[in-house]
């Protein structure tokens, strides 16, 4: 579905990367998560993907169609949610996507369906111009399924909202991969990353440091550990062990032997710390 | 394509309707027109009005009633009150030799030389049936000052459209949604047409109906449509321009404001310049544009003169098109 090659921007045109040589392909179907912090490159890896910015260098085909020449009819195979909302704030929320759908030839679902898909029921009739940021970014979400496309691109579809409608959003981008919908979802957001995602990518600084399934990357990177709370003179103590460490497994043997144990979990590492770990920096 | 197009118009038709802004554009010329119709003397007014003493001799009032309109007044002081209502009105006084012409002072010079000449053919004795002469040089039969006020709403309706365009582009900018459909199947050229459709249509609609309020009926209406249309690419090229480079609504309007000089430049050229200097405006699109309607306005215009007129607005205004079309096309994506 996207193919990229060897892709660089520069902004001012010039040895000043925003994404710099990266390479990687989307097959048919997957959810492909494009993790990194902010600006690290997504956006703008994205933008081009869309044909908003300017290839520079590099080879990209998305869809079927090389990036490079212009051809609008490919976008009836493309859905495009942006980071900044952006719908008219002097039409309704229905207006929005009845105007949205009559720009495409192919078959377009109905905005009313839409519109309560993403939670906005009610708010048909109502002006965008009066919607909140958190509404505004649903019905720009929600314009992005208008074609039925087949390949979907999702730039931090949850960033802003509270966690209902972002459960909401999840659930409506979930039932979409379950129909066979390729999606490309950029986000900071590591959960999400891992509960939507078959592979990930880390970028960073316009790099690409590594790409795999959320799961491959918790066996190779992620140790088991074990949070436990014990009582030792009248105190709670909290300590996290490795289970894979000899020394801290000894201990495990002795905190249980000898103190009274309040609680034990065992935990992975999360995708987060995995990103730490591989890049060296958070992912703010 | 036709059916995208017609989406972005009907859009931003919509959209101009919930923007005072845009109204504001809309209504402006058809308040102007009426104003124009209540500042300006009647159109319909063929001839002169006249005021003559009753105990004038019956022959001259005859005489005069066949070329104009004739009240006949008891006194001096009738007639004296009646040249000085509002509306244009000569007075013939007889003297005991000859006669004496009563004007107000703010009529035009049409009404004092058609007041001259008539008295004086009837003093020479020449006859409607067996004059040579016709009145054809008189036979303005709207004042030019009106004519002038009226093809000058004409070249400022043009210019709104443009400013309408450019409103419209400024709102789609302050909500970031060009993005939005550069990524659909709309070509950038079907977002063109249908927002210039859109001032277009404005811009014709309100041409047709201030000219109707005006009064310019029986005027060829195939010249102004294509004398409109052609002048309109250059409003498009420039609203696009201006909403492109301008970041909110007044700064646009302000932008566009700045076009009009080169208009009012045109149309003070036309009106002021000797014929000898007419060609230091042939630059200007604005200056053919004018010229050509106010020919059709004045009933005086042939084809050869508005197509050659036309064609100078065309080959300035693309000109200027292609100049602009890689900023524009750059603005949009
Ligand atoms: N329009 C622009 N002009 C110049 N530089 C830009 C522009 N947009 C982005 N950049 C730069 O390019 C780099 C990558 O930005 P980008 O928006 O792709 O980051 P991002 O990964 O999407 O970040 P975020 O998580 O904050 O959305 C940044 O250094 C940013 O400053
Ligand atoms: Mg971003």
């Amino acid at each position: 579905m996207i193919s990229v090659k060897n892709l660089s921007h520069s902004y001012s045109n010039d040895e000043k990367l925003a994404v710099n040589n990266i390479s990687f392909e989307v097959t048919k179907g997957e959810t492909f998560g494009f993790l990194g912090p902010s600006g690290a490159g997504k956006s703008t890896t994205q933008g081009i993907l869309t044909g908003l910015l300017k290839q520079q260098r590099g080879e990209v085909i998305v869809a079927g169609y090389n990036t490079m020449k212009v051809q609008n009819e490919r976008f009836n195979k493309i859905g495009v949610s942006f980071e900044q909302s952006n719908v008219y704030s002097k039409l309704t929320a229905k207006e929005n996507l009845e105007f949205y759908a009559k720009l495409f030839d192919v078959p377009t679902r109905d905005p009313e369906e839409l519109i309560r898909l993403v939670g906005l029921e009610g708010k048909e009739k109502v002006r965008a111009g009066e919607f909140s940021k958190g509404m505004k970014h649903r019905l720009t979400f929600a314009r992005s399924m208008i074609n039925n496309p087949e390949l979907w691109f999702l730039d931090e579809p949850t960033t802003g909202l509270d966690p209902t409608i972002a459960a909401t959003i999840k659930d409506i981008i979930k039932e979409q991969a379950a129909q066979g919908t390729t999606t490309f979802l950029t986000t900071h957001n590591m959960y999400i990353a891992d509960e939507l995602c078959d592979r990930v990518a880390f970028i960073i600084d316009g790099v690409i440091k590594l790409i795999d399934t959320p799961r491959n990357l918790k066996l190779q990177y992620g140790q088991k550990l074990i949070d436990i709370e014990y009582i030792n003179n009248g105190k709670v103590i909290k300590e996290t062990l490795k289970t894979i460490d000899d020394h801290d497994r000894k201990r495990i043997g002795e905190i249980v032997n000898n103190y009274d144990i309040q609680t034990m979990h065992s935990k992975e590492a999360t995708l987060e710390e995995i990103f730490i770990q591989v890049t060296g920096r958070g992912l703010v | 394509m036709l059916r995208k197009i017609f989406s972005v118009f009907g859009r931003d038709i919509r959209t101009s309707m919930r923007d005072s802004m845009a109204i504001f554009i809309i209504v402006m010329p058809v308040v102007m027109a009426v104003a124009i119709t209540l500042f300006t003397p009647g159109l319909n007014d063929t001839t002169v009005n006249l005021a003559m003493l009753r105990s004038d001799d019956p022959s001259h009032i005859t005489y005069m009633e066949q070329f104009a309109k004739v009240e006949v007044f008891d006194n001096i002081g009738d007639i004296e009150k009646r040249v000085n209502k509002r509306d244009a009105v000569a007075a013939i006084v007889p003297l005991e030799s000859g006669y004496e012409i009563i004007l107000q002072g703010n009529e035009p010079d049409m009404v004092e030389n058609y007041t001259v000449m008539l008295n004086s053919l009837y003093e020479l004795g020449t006859t409607k049936e067996e004059t040579t002469t016709t009145m054809m040089s008189f036979g303005h039969t709207v004042p030019p000052l009106k004519t002038m006020l009226v093809n000058m709403l004409i070249s400022m309706t043009v210019m709104l459209a443009g400013m309408l365009i450019a409103v419209s582009i400024v709102g789609e900018k302050a909500d970031n949604t060009i993005n939005a459909v550069n990524v659909t199947p709309l070509s950038q050229i079907g977002f063109v047409i249908g927002k210039s459709m859109m001032g277009g249509l404005v811009a014709m609609g309100s041409i047709i109906v201030s000219l109707l309020i005006t009064g310019y009926y029986d005027i060829n209406w195939f010249m102004i449509v294509l004398v409109g249309l052609t002048s309109l690419i250059l409003a498009f090229v420039v609203g696009f321009l201006q909403g492109l480079a301008s970041d909110d609504v007044i700064e646009a309007a302000g932008n566009v404001k700045m076009i009009l000089l080169p208009v009012a430049g045109s149309i003070i050229g036309y009106e002021l310049l000797a014929d000898k200097w007419q060609w230091t405006m042939y630059w200007s699109p604005f200056y053919w544009a004018y010229k050509a309607n106010l020919l059709v306005l004045s009933k005086q215009a042939d084809w050869p003169t508005v197509l050659l007129c036309t064609g100078m607005v065309l080959i300035l205004s693309l000109a200027v098109y292609f100049l602009a079309l890689p900023k524009i096309r750059k603005g949009l994506s």
